[in-house]
């Protein structure tokens, strides 16, 4: 899930890696703030910031005119820009995102399920390298491969180790070109594998034995048994904090990493905002007009930010369900309400509410379901005692949760 | 003030008053000189004595009351170190309360003031003027914000200014903007500070007078400014105009930088009238009856989280920052130290944080003040970098050393001292005062006195009461509170105190005296300090919340209640436990009811509040409840289902009751059904019919023992319902009626057992009830003397000789329902006569042939044998069982049991037969009229009961190995000397060795099998080149040279393979009193596990001290006799010693067997347990282990170590072992 405004899309393709969207942007700003950057950078640190919390609707003009010189990329530059905030969320953190990668110290983003981690992580390396490309998918089957080096076993077999065989990760080609690596999901990796991560990390280079003889035979200075990491290269990882099945990060990595908690959007209605846009997005991406009603979607996204907080917006304690009540889950029980609005016509869409919520809470904790009960019991019932005919529908519903 | 930010404020409110002229022209008045300050600023501070040496002041005015004048020469003695506070007590009781450091802009102007001998005059309303008051006059409408404290966005401390710029902050908000979008950010603190250093001093000054000037102008758009504030300008203007009378000395004024643009030109108009008719700052302190002090003070309090008023964030980095004195180099120096000395704090606590980290951390908070073009980070930007670099996203555990090494590092430890010869003041003479007034002993009358307060019925009492409370906090040693008993069940109103002024109260009161200057205030300052420090370590317990509260609010400290009742909304509905969310609720009921002083209107509601939500989080804790076997639990669960169904019957209560009902102990499934049927979701028929149901069922040891605690559930809900609905009767009547003899004889221990959970009147009640519907003849039998009874049975015997001789006739009962009334005698006779010991044949057969004799027992005779009532009514034969029963039940507990003539029957069979001269004569009676397995049964209650004589007749050769048995065993064996736990130990070990060949046989095949490298198509492994060649050599390829090259299509490789080879388990088994059969399944388990060659098995008991009982595993039975069980819990305890063990984290398993109802801060708890699950260890919490599966633990704890990492489940030992063998065959999930 992306918690920014889409462009509309210009290819075929789902989803657009964010230098492609917002080419145009970084094309601007690189011009923009002609300023002195760290190795390897495309933006200067403060025109990355304004990248990704906007100019705020500031129309920003280049200082000096673009010169027509380098064909018609250049050329196409406009003189003023609006840059859009891309991440709802402070702006302290982003310039903090900032200022570690600019010290080429890896960033450990953390946070609940759903938060626009792995956005946030998307942007920082669109805007910091160029490309958001590098990236390492964490589960738990992932090897120490996808962190070094692999072989292209046909080659090694036929050839024995040779550069030629050698198949780069993500992670050595972001160390060859001095650019940022993402690595997604870090805790899913089993513990020896991200450790494979520690000494990238701290030797900043990676060594490949089997290729370190021939070099030395050769006398050939930089031999190539050892890739050096190119000034500009660090590393950007994302972790749960929440999900299950995941593996502990050791010490040793930790101390590697900068943390910085991402924390679930903070302002009510920018949340409802934006689960409108993009559930609307969704419903219309199936082919139907998005028809919820804005009462409907508040009082939904009310239930998931009270349970995700534990507490209400009334300061009413709430149990929190084991289950992750994300940004992201609020917006697919929005599009699902709006596509069975759409097709399977029929009722009020706040009747079909109290079941789809059933179906996100019971996931795997029976408890759950209790946790959503005693939800009903509490806040639903008070607002409905407080004369709000939007709860009171819900209260009555209570049965279906049964 | 920085072109960016003066930019930004003047591009969004250009249509007003252009902010810069109007900061210009504050700026430029001289008459006064206007410095606008906030109370705490290093910044300031470090530019003041440039600033007046600059603008060349004759005479400094200074934003204090007028009574603080005579004070002036004191704060500012060379000998005064600073922090210090001055603290005067206003009119409407409230307090004026100062504190300077060295970073406060006043007393840099007092202290320069006194070295160029400039005249300096205190120019705030004198305490006196009812001009303080006028908000609280003018406000009769509710103000949303009067709390001084409230001034989160810029007004943080700072003397006088405006409370709250939330409303219409169109300026502020513009200036905040320019900040870093950070939440809670400090207005002045971006706006002045952080851009202070390298500016010269006049631009410090205008950025200053500039944020003032916003704050007031948003004031003056919104609310307007309050009436407080107005009274004191006009004062300040007066005194400013008196100053300048003369027109030719320069006056300076320092004011709170709000105040600024109300005293532009002060100077130039003429003092009012009416204004000087009231002589203002003249000498004050001469007719001022107000106490006012000059008090030593302390940077832990100066810090405004302390609640203590007007603090500021963090003083010792402002300190470091005015030391700094505004230069860029030598701040960034203090940002340096100040990360190197977090960092050895952090090491000292046992985290890593190494020079790199410092490094990092300084690169870091450097870059972004660059970053936000900032001269040098402030604290801001320091703190981000430090959470960032050091904190490593965790709130425990590491973030909480965090915490505790910021706290000693940025708000350090300094205290002031006022200077010699300053006068006596503060806490010492403000005692004194109010004795005087209370007419308590006090230094003119020390004596000792014993006084009887009432202070709910009159005032003077409530007053004496409050004070002896908060000296009492204060730790002054003036009075002893005395035991006052209370009426019957109702807790004590009044209190008696012993009293006297002895020499040590005045010197205990100064020490005291840091902390306040009133009773009230040191008392809050005392109890804040005690509560945050038994909290700093891992966070506040909920016993430590509640104590707390009631503290403050026995001291009537409105203000603390509220903070406390706010701590406790957000801890207790997280973590209590349920005995533990009960007493919260009775406190809270005590605060809304106020029987105790110290709540306000707000404070009760607030109560009334958190009542409700206590009742949810009771709901939400009863499924923890499932596996209890204590009477107690089940009681608890029918007040809290009585008290939130009151209120209103939710579908959580619903939910968890009817979990209860089908999942929970015998004991609260009965419970649980029975407060259904009270609460009206079930009918009472329903639970007659499955109550008769459970009688059919109790055909065998383990059901009848079933039997007995579902009816001892079902009673202890329900008893009155028994009476009342006799329909749920009806059915359990029935099928007593309905047994045979022998059925009903088998039965009867367990419904026997059943019933005792019902005091002895009412079993007399329902006695009654029973025969009633039975329809039971007449009560035959008469209490009197046995002459007596032979001549109403003569003269009976007479009237119906009579009767015959007369030829009447005669109804049927009289002579049919007589014989066993008249067979008594002789069959009492018979069964006296049975000799026991030498033939216990005999004494059986006759008990079979009574057993089967036609005359079976009649109901009525049955209940009273199953409620252990009436004994003397029943027939003779019937009569033994019911004494042998009466030896272990005795005469029951509550209503009746201790009633002297209670009824015709107490225990032990009317007085006809003594008890049991010795346990093996009671089994011999049992055997015989039960039967061997029944005896077992009655002697195991019995030794659960706490009969340790009994534990001799169970023979370790017969007797059915179960863990009840061996947990009453173990448990009276924690108390024998060794001569007589000898004896027990072949039982002991029979049972322990049959238990575990049962458990093992189980568990065996779960270890069994290791895995060894597989070959896989799946890349991740080594290659395996042999089989790969193998695989395909198909693919050979000829080259033109004659080299052949295989082609490996197919590359196969070895999986990943974990080698089992030293594995470690650790047993960390809570013994803390309720977990009886928990520990023995633990160590039986531990065992077994013990046996398997790949692992090494340590077993830890903990209470609240931990014992490592590793060298006893392979022997469970000295394991099990090691163990004491008792105490409270401290799981945290547990862990860190199971971390001492830990080697090899990744091959480390650490299950912990717990309720997990922690008696210690939950803060260490789930520090410990991310500690471990952290360093890679496998984390596992049993709730329970044991058969059943129905655990009894705290929902609330489990719920957060799921979240910090450890799950928690309900084990049996089988499930373990799997969970175990998983782990050592390298399966996650």
């Amino acid at each position: 899930m992306t918690l920014t405004q889409e462009a509309p899309a210009r290819l075929e393709r789902q989803v657009l890696p964010a230098e492609e969207r917002h080419a145009d942007e970084l094309a601007f700003l690189a011009a923009y703030d002609a300023g002195p950057r760290p190795p390897g950078w495309k933006l200067t640190p403060r025109a990355a910031v304004t990248f990704i919390c906007g100019s705020g609707g500031e129309a920003l003009k280049t200082a000096a005119p673009a010169k027509s010189g380098k064909g018609k990329a250049a050329g196409a530059l406009p003189d003023k820009l609006v840059i859009a905030p891309k991440f709802v969320g402070e702006r302290a953190l982003v310039e903090r995102c900032v200022v570690t990668l600019a010290g080429e110290r890896g960033l450990l983003l953390v946070g609940e399920p759903g938060t626009a981690k792995s956005m946030l992580s998307e942007l920082l390396a669109a805007a910091v390298c160029g490309t958001s490309a590098l990236t390492v998918q964490g589960t738990a089957g992932t090897t120490e491969d996808a962190f070094r080096y692999g072989w292209n076993y046909a080659l090694l077999l036929a050839q024995g180790p040779t550069t030629a065989a050698l198949v780069d990760s993500p992670v050595l080609t972001a160390m060859r070109t001095g650019r940022v690596a993402r690595v997604e999901e870090v805790t899913r990796c089993l513990p020896e594998v991200q450790d494979a991560l520690v000494s990238i990390l701290s030797d900043r280079r990676v060594s490949i034995p089997e290729l370190a003889g021939g070099g030395a035979a050769d006398g050939a200075g930089e031999s190539e048994g050892s890739v050096p990491a190119v000034a500009g290269f660090t590393v950007i990882a994302t972790a749960n904090l929440r999900d299950r099945g995941v593996s502990e990060m050791s010490a040793a990595l930790k101390r590697r990493f900068n943390f910085e908690t991402v924390h679930p959007i903070a302002d009510a209605e920018a949340e409802a905002a934006l689960v409108r846009r993009q559930a609307t997005a969704a419903v219309e991406r199936a082919g139907a007009e998005f028809a919820v009603d804005d009462a409907v979607l508040e009082a939904l996204v009310t239930v998931f930010r009270d349970l995700r907080e534990g507490r209400s917006a009334e300061g009413w304690d709430v149990e929190r369900p084991g289950t992750v009540m994300s940004t992201a889950e609020a917006v697919q029980v929005t599009a699902s309400l709006g596509v069975a609005a759409a097709y399977l016509s029929g009722g009020d869409v706040l009747d079909l509410v109290p079941g789809h919520l059933l179906g996100v809470v019971r996931k795997d904790d029976p408890a759950d379901h209790g946790r959503l009960l005693g939800y009903w019991d509490g806040p639903v019932r008070r607002r409905a005692e407080d004369g709000s005919a939007l709860w009171r529908r819900l209260w009555d519903l209570r049965e279906t949760l049964r | 003030m920085s072109a960016s930010a003066t930019a930004t404020a003047t591009a969004t409110a250009a249509e007003l008053d252009d902010p810069r002229s109007a900061v210009t022209e504050l700026a430029a008045g001289t008459r006064p000189f206007l410095l606008g300050v906030r109370h705490h600023s290093p910044a300031l501070a470090a530019m003041v004595p440039a600033l007046l040496d600059a603008a060349g002041i004759d005479v400094l005015c200074i934003e204090l009351p007028a009574d603080f004048q005579p004070w002036l020469a004191h704060l500012a003695h060379p000998g005064t170190v600073a922090p210090v506070a001055l603290a005067g007590t206003r009119e409407d009781g409230g307090l004026g309360f100062y504190p300077f450091a060295d970073f406060s802009p006043e007393l840099a102007a007092v202290r320069w003031a006194r070295e160029r001998g400039v005249e300096v005059l205190c120019c705030d309303l004198p305490l006196s003027d009812p001009g303080w008051s006028a908000d609280e006059e003018a406000a009769a409408r509710p103000d949303p914000v009067s709390d001084s404290e409230a001034g989160a966005g810029g007004a943080e401390g700072s003397v006088g200014g405006p409370t709250d710029p939330h409303a219409g902050q169109r300026f502020a908000a513009a200036l905040a903007e320019a900040g870093t979008g950070r939440e809670g950010d400090d207005l002045w603190d971006r706006a002045v500070e952080v851009l202070a250093p390298g500016c010269p001093p006049e631009a410090v000054r205008r950025a200053a007078l500039g944020v003032g000037w916003a704050l007031r102008q948003d004031a003056q758009n919104g609310d307007g400014v309050r009436p407080t504030d107005l009274a004191r300008e006009a004062h300040m203007r007066h005194v400013i105009a008196t100053a300048s009378a003369d027109g030719t000395r320069r006056v300076g004024a320092i004011i709170g930088s709000f105040h600024a643009s109300a005293l532009v030109e002060a100077g130039t108009q003429a003092p009012k009238v009416e204004e000087a008719a009231s002589p203002p700052a003249a000498a004050p302190s001469a007719q001022s009856d107000h106490v006012t002090s000059l008090v030593p003070y302390a940077f832990d309090l100066l810090d405004s989280r302390s609640g203590y008023p007007a603090g500021i964030r963090d003083p010792q980095w402002q300190q470091a920052v005015f030391t700094a004195g505004g230069d860029p180099e030598r701040l960034r120096d203090a940002a340096a130290r100040t990360v190197t000395a977090l960092c050895r704090e952090l090491r000292a606590a046992g985290h890593p944080a190494g020079t790199g980290e410092a490094a990092e951390t300084v690169r870091m908070a450097g870059d972004l003040a660059r970053l936000r073009a900032l001269p040098a980070p402030g604290r801001g930007e320091l703190l981000e970098a430090v959470t960032t670099v050091l904190g490593q996203g965790e709130p425990l555990g590491r973030g909480r050393a965090l915490a505790r090494a910021l706290e000693t590092v940025m708000v350090g430890a300094g205290r002031g001292r006022t200077a010699p010869g300053t006068p006596r003041s503060g806490l010492g003479p403000a005692v004194e005062a109010e004795l005087a007034e209370l007419r308590l002993p006090r230094p003119e009358e020390p004596e000792p006195r014993e006084v009887r307060l009432d202070p709910l019925r009159s005032d003077l009492d409530r007053r004496r009461e409050i004070l002896l409370q908060r000296m009492a906090v204060c730790g002054a040693g003036y009075g002893e509170q005395v035991e006052v008993s209370g009426t019957g069940d109702g807790a004590a109103l009044s209190t008696r105190w012993r009293l006297a002024w002895t020499p040590a109260v005045p010197a205990r009161l100064d020490l005291a005296s840091a902390r306040g200057v009133t009773p009230a205030q040191a008392a809050a300052g005392r109890l804040r300090e005690d509560y945050r420090r038994a909290s700093a370590q891992d966070g506040p317990t909920c016993a430590l919340v509640l104590d707390g509260l009631r503290a403050a609010a026995s001291c009537d400290l409105p203000d603390l209640v509220a903070d406390r009742l706010d701590e406790a909304a957000a801890i207790l509905p997280a973590s209590a436990t349920l005995p533990e969310l009960l007493a919260a609720l009775d406190l809270m009921e005590a605060l809304c009811r106020q029987h105790l002083p110290g709540t306000t209107e707000q404070g009760r509601e607030q109560a009334a509040a958190l009542i409700e939500t206590l009742l949810d989080a009771a709901v939400r804790a009863l499924p923890g409840l499932a596996g209890s076997e204590e009477p107690n639990d089940a009681a608890a669960l029918v007040a809290l289902a009585d008290r939130a169904g009151q209120r209103r019957l939710g579908m959580r209560l619903d939910d968890a009751l009817d979990a209860l009902a089908r999942t929970g102990s015998p004991l609260i499934q009965g419970t649980a059904l029975a407060v259904r049927v009270l609460l009206e979701l079930d009918e009472p028929e329903a639970l007659g019919g499955r109550a008769a149901g459970w009688v059919d069922a109790a055909t065998a040891a383990d059901s009848r023992r079933r039997l007995s605690k579902l009816l001892s559930g079902v009673l202890i809900a329900a008893a009155p319902l028994l009476q009342s609905a006799p329909a749920v009767l009806d059915p359990l009547m029935d099928r007593i009626d309905a047994l045979t003899d022998q059925g009903f004889l088998d039965r009867l221990p367990a419904l026997r057992g059943g019933f005792d959970s019902l005091s002895p009147a009412a079993r007399d009640r329902l006695l009654r009830t029973v025969t009633e519907r039975i329809g039971d003849r007449l009560d035959l039998t008469l209490n009197a003397p046995p002459a007596l009874l032979a001549a109403w049975t003569a003269a009976d015997a007479a009237g119906l000789a009579a009767l015959r001789s007369l030829r009447i006739p005669l109804p049927d009962s009289l002579t049919a329902s007589n014989p066993a009334p008249a067979a008594e005698p002789a069959e009492t006779a018979e069964a006296e006569q049975t000799p026991a010991p030498h033939d216990a044949g005999d004494a059986s057969q006759s008990a079979v042939e009574s057993r089967n004799s036609k005359d079976r027992l009649s109901p009525a005779d049955r209940w009273r044998l199953l409620l252990g009532r009436q004994a003397s009514n029943l027939p003779s034969g019937a009569r033994r069982y019911a004494h042998a029963l009466d030896e272990l039940y005795g005469a029951g507990r509550g209503e009746g049991a201790s009633g002297v003539g209670g009824g015709p029957n107490s225990a032990g069979g009317g007085g006809q037969e003594g008890s049991f001269a010795t346990a093996r004569e009671w089994a011999e009676e049992l055997d015989a009229l039960f039967g061997a397995d029944v005896r077992e049964e009655v002697l195991g209650r019995a030794a659960d009961a706490g009969r340790t004589d009994v534990l001799g007749e169970l023979d370790p050769a017969s007797v059915r190995p179960s863990v009840e048995l061996l947990t009453s065993v173990l448990s009276l064996a924690g108390g024998m000397p060794e001569h007589q736990l000898a004896r027990l130990r072949p039982l002991v070990r029979r049972l322990i060795d049959e238990l575990a060949k049962e458990l093992a046989s189980q568990l065996r095949p779960a270890l069994a099998g290791l895995t060894t490298p597989r070959p896989t198509r799946r890349p991740g492994g080594r290659l395996d080149l042999a089989r790969t060649l193998r695989a395909n050599l198909a693919h050979t390829r000829r080259y033109e040279d004659g080299r052949t090259v295989v082609v490996p299509e197919r590359p196969i490789f070895n999986t990943r393979a974990h080698r089992a080879a030293d594995w470690r388990l650790i047993l960390v088994v809570d013994v803390s009193g309720s977990m009886e059969a928990s520990v023995i399944w633990s160590a039986l388990t531990a065992a077994i596990l013990g046996g398997v060659p790949t692992l090494s098995t340590h077993f830890l008991a903990f209470s609240t001290e931990v014992a490592d009982l590793t060298d006893q595993v392979a022997d469970p039975l000295s394991l099990l006799l090691e163990v004491r069980v008792g105490g409270g819990t401290h799981i945290a305890a547990g862990l860190a010693h199971a971390r001492t063990l830990v080697t090899v984290p990744a091959r480390t398993l650490v299950v912990v067997v717990s309720d997990f109802e922690e008696g210690y801060p939950l803060g260490g708890l789930l520090g410990e347990v991310r500690a471990l699950a952290s360093s890679g260890v496998h984390l596992l919490g049993c709730a329970a282990l044991d058969d059943a599966g129905a655990p009894r633990y705290s929902v609330s704890i489990t719920q957060q170590l799921v979240a910090a990492g450890m799950p928690v489940a309900a084990l049996s030992p089988l499930a373990l072992a799997r969970w175990v063998g998983d782990r050592l065959r390298g399966d996650r999930s």
